[in-house]
């Protein structure tokens, strides 16, 4: 199908253009306002840089051109595959984003799935437990966990298993088990949105005639729940994908900081400490493009998951995708 | 739906609320979150009414003592009183949330009325530099301008407020839109209004309603983020006390003194989820009036 084809497209280079401009634009932040971070890093006067390896860097930046050329040559670089080389260190930027990469992923990934257990049970707690108590409990939950920084629950889940207990080592990472309280703490940390969607999109579909005419057809309770309004009633929360990976990535600075794990969260917390440019924007980069990725593949398997929805209805794929649910949402 | 400590009114008995009282009943949690809140306003204008020692002062001897009747919150490892230094670090923390705010605010407005009224080629404009900036996290965005300002507690209050500038953007944007193709703002242009005289009379303060009942929730979102970017240490400068920055010292202590975390971190659990109940009760107070 032709038109099908097109919106597809469309939306390829949409994110494209989004991902290209997120890129120019901090670009123009880190590099092109006064102060930038190569000059910073080069009048440093605690640390200075040896004057051989400050004109090197000078060079490699092109510091004595204009700013335009400056970006042509970074971009020229960039779509060689070359992001540059940290200030602090000296090594490749490539190198570093790569070497973190792999064990922030696994994180990620971990945390998404802790994310989604949080918000299912707290969803069908909220919409659906018999007595309202727990409704109402389960229904603060995402507040509460909101208004906790992701740093506290770090530490006070080290607190309790590293240091009371004694389950897990607070120092070095020794195998999956290490993995589990930072992946509890960044899955309680994105896990609200994900809730607050999910409890929505849950009251929204057991309300649905649909509902009725199902138990008038006599199923049982949990047929209905099981089989129709949980899958009605968490599309919605799909949509909140690509914001989940973005944060998940972001929500790693702090977590990987609390629990000492070396990954992409420590290279850039490490990057902003030593306002080492060229690092932050390989990591936005790959954050936007993360982000704009998933969102783009989210969009297009709308129809698939959804067959009432077909691709070109929803020309910007905007309207249907909810807002990230604030703090406190009343409805 | 209300995720606050709110009790959650039921969608059905709202009408007969309603219809009882043009303000809605205020219960045990709005009592206890306006009592929060005022012992923090208190805190900001005078924390020595609060708390008449030094933050600073340090005392020898005492270091990591635990919660006394002298030292209500315990001492840090240098002595200093904790429930003292989360007093006077209220003044930072929210000082910095309200720049944050501030920052937001007055650039989502400016960017949403632009999109909004002028429409054309700079709404789209404006649509696109919104869809950037909701495509970095926050979190990282704030890290990006830090990196380009430079660390210190007003500068981590900027590079929120420049976070958030979108979503205080796209609530004006979507207003402005509204009350643009409204009856009224055709009237007033129909008898020969000035463009800015409409905007200032009539659409701006029917607009801006939605907009500022952002503002309690972005203040609660502001306190997370900037003890979180202090906690990474690209905030407010030791000794200052500093919400984030006092858990980030008592982290050494995890084991020995964990009321060195406990104390400043409950502190920010309760102001954030006091404001994000304001929010409901302003949410509510709007629909009421509505």
């Amino acid at each position: 199908m032709p038109s099908r084809l097109r919106y597809v497209a469309t939306r390829v280079l949409q994110a494209a253009g989004v991902v290209a401009a997120t890129y120019l634009l901090t670009y123009l932040v880190l590099f092109a306002l006064p102060g930038d971070p190569v000059a910073n890093r080069l009048d440093n006067p605690q640390n200075p840089v040896p004057p051989s390896q400050a004109r090197m860097i000078i060079e490699y930046y092109h510091l004595d051109q204009p700013v335009l050329t400056q970006l042509l040559i970074t971009v020229g670089r960039l779509l060689r595959g070359d992001l540059g080389y940290s200030l602090g260190t000296g090594r490749s930027v490539g190198d570093l984003v790569v070497q973190g990469l792999g064990s922030t992923l696994l994180l990620a990934l971990a945390a998404l799935v802790v994310a989604a257990v949080i918000a299912a049970t707290v969803g069908v707690l909220a919409v659906f437990a018999p007595w309202e108590p727990v409704r109402r409990l389960a229904r603060l939950v995402p507040a509460l966990s909101l208004a906790t920084p992701s740093f506290l629950i770090g530490l006070f889940l080290l607190q309790i298993f590293s240091y009371q207990l004694g389950w897990v080592s607070s120092l070095e990472t020794e195998g999956p088990v290490s993995i589990i309280l930072p992946a509890l703490t960044l899955g309680i940390a994105v896990s609200p949105s994900i809730t607050q969607v999910l409890i929505q999109g849950l009251t929204e579909a057991s309300g649905r005639p649909f509902v009725r005419v199902l138990r008038s057809r006599g199923l049982t309770q949990g047929r209905i729940l099981g089989r129709h309004v949980l899958r009605n009633g968490s599309i919605p929360a799909l949509t909140l994908l690509a914001l989940t990976v973005a944060d998940l990535i972001a929500g790693s600075v702090i977590v990987e900081s609390v629990f000492n794990r070396a990954g992409l969260g420590y290279v850039t917390e490490q990057a902003v400490r030593s306002q080492d440019g060229p690092i932050v924007l390989a990591v936005v980069l790959l954050v936007s493009s993360l982000y704009s990725l998933v969102n783009l593949v989210t969009d297009l398997m709308y129809p698939v998951i959804d067959p009432r929805i077909s691709l070109t209805e929803s020309r910007l794929g905007s309207s249907r995708r909810p807002d990230r649910p604030a703090l406190a949402e009343g409805t | 739906m209300t995720t606050t400590l709110a009790p959650p009114a039921p969608a059905a008995s709202e009408p007969a609320a309603r219809r009882r009282s043009a303000l809605p009943a205020l219960g045990p949690g709005d009592v206890a979150a306006a009592l929060v809140i005022l012992l923090l306003v208190i805190a900001v204008i005078a924390p020595s009414l609060l708390a008449r020692a030094d933050p600073l002062s340090a005392i020898g001897g005492e270091a990591l003592s635990g919660p006394s009747t002298a030292h209500w919150l315990g001492t840090d490892y240098l002595g200093r009183d904790v429930y003292t230094r989360i007093v006077h670090g209220t003044r930072t923390s929210l000082g910095a949330s309200a720049v944050a705010v501030a920052v937001g605010l007055a650039g989502g407005l400016a960017l949403g009325i632009l999109s909004g009224y002028l429409g054309g080629w700079v709404d789209a404009a404006v649509s696109r530099l919104i869809d950037i900036l909701l495509s970095v996290p926050g979190l990282l965005l704030s890290m990006v301008i830090i990196v380009a300002l430079g660390f210190g507690a007003v500068n981590a209050a900027i590079a929120v407020g420049i976070s958030s500038i979108a979503s205080f953007a796209r609530v004006t944007r979507s207003e402005v839109l509204t009350v643009r193709a409204s009856s009224y703002v055709e009237a007033a242009q129909h008898q020969g209004s000035p463009r800015w005289r409409t905007l200032l009379r009539h659409i701006l303060p029917n607009a801006v309603g939605p907009v500022v009942s952002l503002i309690p929730l972005q203040f609660g979102g502001s306190i997370v983020w900037i003890s979180s970017l202090s906690f990474l240490g690209f905030g407010a400068v030791p000794p200052h006390p500093e919400w984030g920055l006092l858990v980030a010292e008592g982290r050494q202590y995890l084991l020995s003194a964990p009321w060195l975390l406990l104390a400043p971190g409950a502190v920010i659990v309760i102001t954030v989820l006091s404001a994000s109940h304001l929010q409901g009760v302003v949410g509510r107070v709007r629909r009421t009036s509505a």
